[in-house]
């Protein structure tokens, strides 16, 4: 066998590696590696310094084979590859060892040790190298418009991004109307601004933009596909309502018979059975809700039907199917808002007068349950003395352990507004550390203070309700002070975090996304594409990847908008081969694999000798279940075939 | 339904009322116990000084019912915490259970880890239940309103007990009360520890702790408390006058243990459920449900 | 000895910065460097409400500060009546109750115990239970109708033997 010329570059990666790993001796050993002709040590192996060396050795030397000892193939592999295909090499024909990821960092304490077990890796790496196989990249073409699911702040403006570029921009809400939890508040810190002041013309827009398809009541059902060419199933439950001929008179709900609890207003007021979810919806049409209707329950009244001038009820409305093919999905699912009653935190939802912060936006709205009035909803009394308890459930090993980041400012907006609405009112914040970092959030904590709220650096234990006059008792160490602060309040706001959506784990699974430890989507990376997600195509914005504030919000949904228009500007999309391939002489057409497949993407098909294994390149991913599962070893996995695999185990075992 | 009856170093010589009335309620109700004469000191009391020691001597209490292949009943709380902590420990930890074992094989003992220990108001509350409770009482004390106390180591550290009762809201004593009949009553501080853990080291705070309490319940109008600890019955119970004259106060409220409040109802005269013992009689109860029973 | 440690004055020379470390090895002590200082224990301690002098927030500030003397000097310490409410509350997950154990346990190893703890233990290791129980006391419960229960247990008393505990705590005594 013709032997294959190999070049090593091992990476300091300034201190990182060389820190703790004796890089020169790594690279003296890889000098003696079989088939090394040339190996080198840089300081950054991907810096352009250290690229031209890779580039003039690949002709210099003769390369076939490029292994890079470095970090991680997720942050540079493609940087490598691009120098091997710029210089006449297949970019396949490169293997990564990671010498720093899983050896520096995680033996820093054993530098020796780190030394042997780098060599190891490099051993093992050349060896696979030596077996590497040049594979040709085909391309797809793309379908140039894009899906957005959630209509909240994010998805509205990454869907306005979206179209007012041009690209025809589906926007898929599951609820009957777009703007989230954003129309649920009455103002936005720490401007003051009225939410929907600044919400509606937005929602406005997005029914006006002739590149948005808007579709509420909508859910995804199934997606296949990849970046690029996605073909996605929705269902639109019916409205009951023919959204052409509503004219949003009012006059159905207004007859309608059945009250029930308001979401919008978190069920502190009623609405009625057929009704519009609030005033500035986007559409601005009815809906009857089928759970609570007496037609759809009983059979009885249909009153809507008979005042209807426009003769906009149709209550044989079925469910609609729609497919759309799309060539990206951005999602904006957002969050759920914790509730404390899951772990009987403070008496919520046992105490009347113990509420969330979100509870308490729609009080502080005129269209809430008090119209915006400081009045107790246990009795209708003036609320002389508030209390706002922070990172409840936040901050808490045993529900959330992050901070929520948000309701630091909602709770100082809150306490503002309440000293502008009556500055008599005394307003306690228990917490445990402020934190109000972001653009003129400081200097409102301060308007917050100099407005008169006291602020007292202790979490309280427990809340008593005292039984005849429902106040509320706090006691709490006032840690400034050093007192035991015993208090009682008319009400007690509590500071609720948010938390991943629970009705998104279907969608996450549908479109394989993963999640972080915390339970939100993961980012594709951290800090340098935190729009996009580890699936191609797919990426993501606002509450849905962590908690964050509404500028924040709206920067993320047009980075998320500006990746994806990157993606439909190209005419066609790389597919990268990493595909399993069938030998057809080996498949005895058990179909094992085809009931594993994850992506349907590899099906028993007749043939002349029978039922044989055959891949469709588009949908397979290369996840290996496949060829890892066939009970005769007739599919490999492209660049990740059983020899190269088993050559990089038996050099790191030393098998020789 | 047999169970190794672990009485501790209180009782037997401190709350002999709990014990006799504890063995009473329990045959009524068709537990068997059996008297294991080797058990020592659960280790409770040793834990401030030394943790390794309170292990050993609670796995030892551990290995002996686990010999004659009995769970352990027991009725202090104190009691209940350690044995219920040492004993999850050593099951889930392998590693812990060899080294406890290597020092039980310098006595001949040895735990395997296949035993459970419950406190005899759990096991009313949920091997015998409520409902079964409610038939089998021939005398309802209807009318006679208790004050049920907890105590904290029944409950907490909840982590051990399997969250069978919210220890932020406890009901099952409640539960357990109401079933004879009783009246329960709702007072604040209804969590408060009873000091007792203190009292040898700061006499002032113990007692003031107690105090509380004592105080809180007076108000609402309670005949009695009802507890499960023979240290909680220490400091409410025989601490009682002396609070009464350090602080000068009255309360004359008397303290039941809850098998002697079940007992009752389930038909025992007051001796045999060792209510003379009782430092502050409870003649007034006691009054209450004969007038009852020669009304009817 | 409790003067000192509530002084309001902590000098860089009197810290030991491993003390938190050795805490966090010990059974129970795993979870004390978690602290934020929230206060929820303090809010909720019924010692520290009836007697400001006991303060956990502040036991373990000063034990994460590295006070290793005064801490483990003090009376404070002992003042814990273990109800376990800050420990069932603690957001950060540490185990108060169980650190205050810790930190007991470190004490007596340093030669302070609280004096009501040594009676116990000498108790305990004499006759197996925290009280003496003799034939007069079998006699009583006989005549109750309660079986009689044993008066010595030399198999709990070698286990003070084992762990070399009475010995400890009579050293502790000894430097009172």
């Amino acid at each position: 066998m013709k032997k294959i010329r190999i070049g090593v570059y091992v990476c300091h990666c300034g201190l990182n590696i060389a820190g703790v790993v004796d890089v020169a001796a790594v690279r003296d050993y890889a000098k003696t590696l079989p088939g090394v002709v040339v190996a080198r040590d840089n300081r950054y192996a991907c810096s352009e310094v250290g690229q031209r060396a890779i580039a003039q050795d690949i002709k210099r030397h003769k390369l076939e084979r490029v292994v890079v000892a470095s970090c991680t193939p997720r942050l540079h592999e493609s940087t490598f590859q691009r120098v091997l295909g710029e210089n006449g090499l297949n970019p396949y024909l490169i293997e990564m060892a990671n010498i720093r990821d899983q050896c520096s960092w995680v033996h820093y304490d054993q530098p020796e040790k780190a030394t042997q077990k780098a060599k190891d890796l490099v051993r093992a790496a050349v060896a696979r190298a030596r077996l590497l196989r040049p594979l040709e990249v085909n391309t797809s073409p793309v379908n140039k418009s894009a899906m957005v699911i959630g209509a909240g702040i994010a998805g509205i403006s990454a869907a306005l991004y979206l179209g007012k570029a041009g690209i025809k921009t589906y926007l898929v809400e599951k609820g009957p109307s777009i703007g989230g939890h954003m129309a649920m508040l009455d103002k936005t810190f720490p401007t003051l601004d009225c939410s929907l002041c600044i919400l509606s013309p937005l929602m406005v827009d997005v029914a006006q933009n002739e590149n948005i398809k808007l579709l509420t009541c909508t859910e995804m059902t199934d997606v296949t596909g990849f970046a690029g060419n996605f073909k996605v199933k929705l269902r639109k439950k019916p409205r009951y309502v023919d959204e052409d001929k509503c004219v949003a008179c009012g006059l159905c709900a207004e007859k309608c018979p059945t009250k029930v609890p308001d979401e919008f207003n978190r069920g502190l007021t009623m609405r009625k059975a057929i009704y519009i979810p609030f005033a500035q919806a986007i559409p601005s049409k009815y809906l009857i809700d089928p759970e609570r209707c007496l037609y759809f329950t009983k059979e009885r009244c249909k009153v809507c039907q008979r005042v209807c001038e426009a003769g906009a009820l149709n209550f044989d409305q079925k469910e609609e199917e729609v497919e759309i093919d799309i060539g990206v999905i951005i999602i904006t699912t957002g969050f759920d808002v914790y509730d404390p009653s899951e772990n009987r935190e403070y008496g919520y939802g046992r105490y009347p007068n113990v509420l969330t912060q979100l509870d308490f936006e729609r009080m502080l709205s005129a269209d809430g349950p008090t119209h915006g009035k400081l009045k107790r909803l246990s009795d209708g009394k003036p609320i002389k003395r508030l209390a706002f308890i922070q990172c409840v459930g936040s901050r808490n090993l045993g529900n959330a352990k992050y901070c929520s980041r948000v309701c630091c400012m909602i709770t100082t907006k809150q306490a503002v507004m309440v000293k502008e609405k009556n500055s008599e009112v005394e307003v306690y914040v228990y917490y445990i550390d402020m934190r109000t970092a972001g653009k003129e959030f400081e200097e409102f904590y301060q308007r917050a203070r100099s407005s008169g709220v006291v602020f007292v650096r202790g979490r309280p234990g427990e809340i008593v309700e005292h039984l005849q006059t429902h106040n509320l008792r706090i006691i709490a160490e006032d840690a400034d002070s050093g007192c035991l602060f015993e208090n009682e309040v008319d009400m007690v706001i509590l500071a609720v975090g948010l938390k991943p959506a629970k009705d998104v784990q279907d969608l996450t699974k549908k479109l394989r996304l993963s999640r972080s430890a915390d339970g939100f989507l993961l980012e594709a990376h951290p800090k340098l594409r935190p729009a996009e997600t580890t699936m191609d195509g797919v990426y993501l914005a606002g509450c849905a990847q962590f908690p964050k504030d509404i500028p924040d919000t709206v920067a993320q949904a047009g980075n998320a908008a500006a990746v994806a228009a990157g993606l439909l500007s190209r005419d066609v999309i790389e597919i990268v081969p990493l595909n399993a391939v069938v030998n057809a002489d080996n498949c005895i057409g058990c179909g094992l694999c085809e009931s594993l497949c994850p992506y349907g993407a590899i099906r028993l098909e007749k043939t002349a000798q029978g039922p044989k294994a055959g891949v469709t390149e588009t949908l397979c991913k290369g996840c290996g279940v496949c060829a890892a599962s066939c009970p005769e070893r007739a599919i490999a996995i492209q660049h990740y075939a059983d020899e190269q695999i088993i050559a990089q185990i038996q050099a790191l075992l030393g098998v020789r | 339904m047999k169970y190794a009856l672990f009485l501790g170093c209180t009782v037997p010589a401190r709350a002999r009322n709990y014990e006799l009335s504890t063995r009473r309620v329990a045959q009524a109700l068709g537990i068997e116990f059996t008297d294991i004469m080797d058990f020592s000191c659960c280790g409770f009391p040793v834990k401030s000084v030394d943790v390794k020691t309170t292990m050993l001597l609670a796995a030892r209490n551990l290995s002996l019912a686990e010999e004659k292949n009995l769970n352990i009943c027991t009725i202090c709380s104190a009691c209940t915490s350690i044995l219920t902590e040492v004993n999850k420990e050593l099951k889930e930890n392998g590693e812990l259970k060899e080294k406890v074992n290597e020092k039980l094989a310098k006595i001949k003992r040895e735990y395997g880890g296949d035993i459970e220990v419950k406190h005899f108001a759990r096991i009313l509350y949920e091997d015998i239940g409520i409902e079964q409770i409610k038939s089998s009482v021939k005398k309802s004390l209807e009318g006679i309103k208790f004050a049920p106390h907890y105590g904290c180591h029944y409950l907490k550290p909840s982590e051990i007990y399997g969250n069978f009762d919210d220890p932020e809201d406890p009901t099952s004593l409640d539960e357990l009360i109401r079933a004879t009949g009783a009246e329960v009553i709702d007072y604040g501080d209804k969590k408060l520890c009873c000091g007792g853990a203190i009292l040898g080291v700061d006499e002032d705070i113990s007692l003031t702790m107690a105090k509380k309490k004592l105080d809180r319940i007076s108000t609402r109008g309670a005949d009695a408390i009802s507890l499960i600890c023979p240290f909680c019955s220490i400091m409410y119970d025989d601490n009682q006058r002396k609070i009464e004259s350090q602080f000068e106060t009255s309360y004359n409220l008397p303290v039941l243990h809850y098998p002697q409040v079940l007992g009752l109802a389930l038909g025992f005269e007051p001796k045999e459920l060792g209510l003379q013992m009782n430092r502050v009689k409870a003649t007034e109860i006691i009054n209450k449900l004969q007038k009852g029973k020669t009304e009817s | 000895m409790l003067g000192k440690s509530t002084e309001a004055h902590i000098s860089f020379g009197e810290l030991d910065p491993q003390f938190k470390y050795e805490i966090s090895k010990l059974p129970g002590g795993e979870n004390i460097k978690y602290c934020f200082a929230c206060g929820t224990c303090s809010a909720g301690c019924p010692v520290r409400e009836i007697d400001e002098k006991y303060n956990p927030r502040r036991i373990i500030r000063m034990a994460l500060l590295g006070i290793k003397d005064r801490v483990l000097s003090s009376d404070l310490i002992w003042l814990c009546s273990t109800c376990y409410t800050c420990h069932e509350r603690c957001p950060q997950g540490v185990k108060i109750t169980e650190v205050m154990n810790v930190l007991k346990n470190m004490a007596v190893r340093e030669g302070y115990i609280h004096p009501s703890f040594t009676r116990q233990v000498e108790l305990i290791a004499a006759h197996g239970r925290l009280y003496e129980m003799d034939e007069f006391d079998n006699k009583k419960r006989e005549r109750m109708g309660l079986p009689p229960v044993a008066t010595k247990c030399p198999e709990a008393s070698e286990i003070f033997n084992i762990t070399g505990i009475l010995k400890l705590v009579s050293k502790s005594k000894s430097k009172e």
